[in-house]
């Protein structure tokens, strides 16, 4: 693996592994009650990629994404974000680590209420103090087809039109690694069509690099490969995937890891 | 629906403390007063000590039920709000409005209930208290013993019932009407107290310099005013708000939040406008008066210093009544707020910008507050000064007025700087996920 060291600055160029993890692991509660829900797990994602990540309830996905995304603070291993090694500190220092680097999409939407579609937009330019280019705004979100809908709210659209804004808000600051928590969890298979192939949009027009977290085979079937994930290990990986090939790999996973595979 | 309703306090006992401290101290406050009925029906007391009696429990019980609806509502209108989610579930499930209707109500009653059965106890030592100052200042025979009895009990049980109830009611049909106005009665209501609050005012001059009562008709003036122009202050808040544009993201954010929320914002700045207008103009008044007793060539009789001390005792239980009120509101506003603040901390903010939103959002408020505050307190002062001092201003009220403002300012920016900082101890991502 090329270590590409200590970069001043994400703008000199972004490095060829978007994604780093080793040896990563989290254990949530102590004594009796800990339940470890990473463990170890190591993984190399290259710039320009769209992987899914898959496993059942509680093998550790949202913890991996987490720990990644720089959300929450693994217990050891290292995580490399665009060349960049992440290091425990304060939130804030964690929060200006984010900005740039990491972009979000959750099953939430997590969109600001009192703000309208476009301030939701650049909200993080201007909490990052950059420049907001009106014209990039628009050109964004008229690519998510909300070109007509800047000065609505979130209140004000449908569910698919709110997960595009929160993509829409994760393209705008051009990051290295988009992460996406179950992004079509609450969508109909129309709107979960439109936003997976925003995603993957995102990764052939624009070349992020997108991570997302799902539990459909149908969704994760847009992806170029598929991590699964069993009791906070990694289970396997299949590349150019299919829904049933996917749905296959998953309804055997437990026998892997019973089989100590 | 009522059993629905026992259930839902007992369960989440923690919901309602906002309420019941309400509830608890507005009871608290009007069985004090209200005790002192129940002294001067006694059998034996002499009419001058009964006068005195009456009177102190007739001004203060009076526009100590106003304080305690205020309270009431404002705790209560934030506590419906919150629970919107909650009560579409119900609505979902088959719950009719009337059924609702009486869950919530029913809540209201039940923390109203018990608050006040917890105030009976604080009230009758204070009932003694209060009894013992009027002793110490001669207003009342030596001889009179205090009385806890049917009056101050139904007062102020029914009192603090009848008010929460009332305010569960509107809390709840507010919330169901969502964004549409109510216009007409709150028009109404605004124009009313304000015409009230004026004549009020005006009617002090109908009084001479030294007529015990002077005091009363410009303070009623005063709070009626405040709570007009407090019922319109959403409205202006909004019109001061267009021409705000601070340049920082938390400014920005700030002045995009209010600017939604102003509707929510109504209670805390209602209690923010009453407590700089009531504490301002009670303050200054009485500032006022000692200086005219003082001026008046008398050597400060003792009874004089009493009176004062009995003034001031029942405006500081007023004011620090108005400034508790204005900190639990706030709170329960505040704290509410975890989910939003998680999203912003998604959205790239760091704890530090969110507190600067918080703070800049305080800031707004406690000026605004203080915008509408000072021109009710002023409007009852000026008549005040001029009958019994003849000047128009007095130098007290710049002392007066700066202490209220920094207290209001530290009531109101510490309380939400101190609640946003517990609320951002929580981690993003359980700030932001689904409330289980």
């Amino acid at each position: 693996m090329v270590r590409s060291g200590a970069r001043g600055d994400h703008d000199t160029g972004p490095a060829p592994e978007a994604l780093r993890l080793v040896k990563v692991t989290k254990t949530y509660g102590t004594g009796d009650g800990a339940v470890t829900a990473l463990d170890g797990g190591t993984l190399g994602l290259a710039r320009g990629t769209f992987t899914a990540v898959m496993g059942p309830s509680g093998s550790g996905k949202s913890t991996l994404l987490q720990c990644a995304a720089g959300l929450d603070r693994p217990d050891s291993g290292i995580v490399r974000v665009d060349g960049r090694e992440l290091t425990g500190g304060s939130e804030a220092e964690l929060t200006r680590f984010r900005r740039g680097r990491i972009g979000f999409v959750f099953q939430q939407y997590n969109l600001l209420e009192t703000l309208t579609v476009a301030q939701n937009t650049v909200l993080p330019l201007k909490l990052a103090g950059r420049r907001v280019d009106r014209g990039r705004t628009r050109e964004i979100l008229t690519a998510v087809g909300l070109g007509d809908r800047l000065g609505h709210r979130p209140e004000q659209l449908s569910g698919g039109q709110r997960q595009r804004v929160a993509i829409a808000r994760a393209l705008v600051t051009e990051p290295r690694v988009i992460f996406a928590d179950e992004p079509t969890g609450a969508l109909d298979t129309r709107s979960a069509r439109e936003v997976l192939t925003l995603l993957r949009q995102a990764v052939r027009v624009h070349g992020r690099t997108v991570v997302m977290v799902t539990h459909d085979p149908v969704a994760a079937s847009y992806a170029d490969s598929v991590l699964f994930l069993a009791d906070g290990r990694l289970a396997g990986r299949l590349q150019a995937p299919t829904a049933d090939a996917v749905a296959e790999r998953l309804a055997h996973l437990g026998d892997d890891v019973t089989a100590g595979v | 629906m009522v059993v629905l309703a026992m259930r839902s306090v007992r369960q989440r006992p923690g919901r309602f403390l906002a309420t019941l401290l309400s509830a608890f101290l507005g009871a608290a406050i009007v069985m004090t007063f209200h005790s002192m009925h129940d002294t001067a029906g006694q059998p034996g007391v002499d009419p001058v000590s009964s006068e005195t009696l009456t009177t102190a429990a007739g001004v203060v019980g009076g526009y100590g039920t106003l304080l305690v609806f205020f309270a009431v509502a404002s705790t209560l209108t934030v506590n419906v709000r919150q629970r919107a989610a909650e009560l579409e579930l119900l609505r979902c499930s088959g719950a009719t409005p009337a059924q609702l209707r009486r869950m919530v109500v029913g809540e209201a009653a039940v923390v109203a209930l018990v608050g006040a059965a917890l105030a009976v106890l604080p009230a009758v030592l204070g009932g003694r208290l209060l009894l013992e100052v009027f002793r110490d200042s001669g207003q009342v025979a030596r001889s009179v013993d205090h009385s806890f009895g049917v009056v101050a009990l139904v007062s102020g049980i029914g009192i603090t019932l009848l008010t929460a109830a009332g305010a569960a009611f509107l809390a709840l049909r507010r919330a169901a009407r969502g964004h549409r106005r109510r216009g007409g009665a709150r028009a109404f209501l605004t124009y009313a107290a304000l015409v009230a609050g004026a004549v009020a005012v005006c009617s002090t001059f109908a009084f001479s310099a030294t007529d015990s009562a002077l005091m009363a008709p410009p303070a009623y003036g005063s709070i009626l005013l405040s709570v007009g122009l407090a019922l319109m202050a959403p409205r202006l808040l909004q019109a001061v708000l267009d021409r705000l544009s601070p340049g920082g993201a938390s400014g920005w954010l700030a002045v995009r939040n209010l600017r939604q929320r102003f509707g929510q914002l109504a209670g805390i700045l209602m209690s923010l406008i009453l407590f700089t207008a009531v504490s301002t103009a009670t303050l200054t008044m009485q500032a006022v008066e000692s200086e005219a007793v003082a001026a008046s060539g008398l050597v400060k009789s003792v009874d004089a210093k009493n009176l004062e001390t009995l003034n001031f005792t029942v405006v500081g239980i007023v004011v620090v009544f108005v400034c508790v009120m204005l900190v639990n509101s706030l709170y329960a506003a505040t704290s509410y707020r975890g989910r939003e603040f998680g999203q912003q901390r998604l959205a790239g903010a760091t704890p530090g910008q969110v507190l600067g939103v918080v703070g800049a959002e305080g800031l707004v408020l406690t000026v605004t507050g203080l915008l509408f505050g000072t021109p009710a307190a002023l409007a009852g002062i000026v008549p005040f000064t001029v009958v019994r001092g003849d000047a128009v201003l007095s130098e007290q009220l710049v002392g007066v007025w700066a202490a209220v403002a920094s207290i209001g300012a530290a009531a109101t920016l510490g309380t939400s700087l101190a609640t946003a900082r517990r609320v951002l101890r929580t981690p993003v991502v359980r700030a932001v996920a689904p409330a289980a």
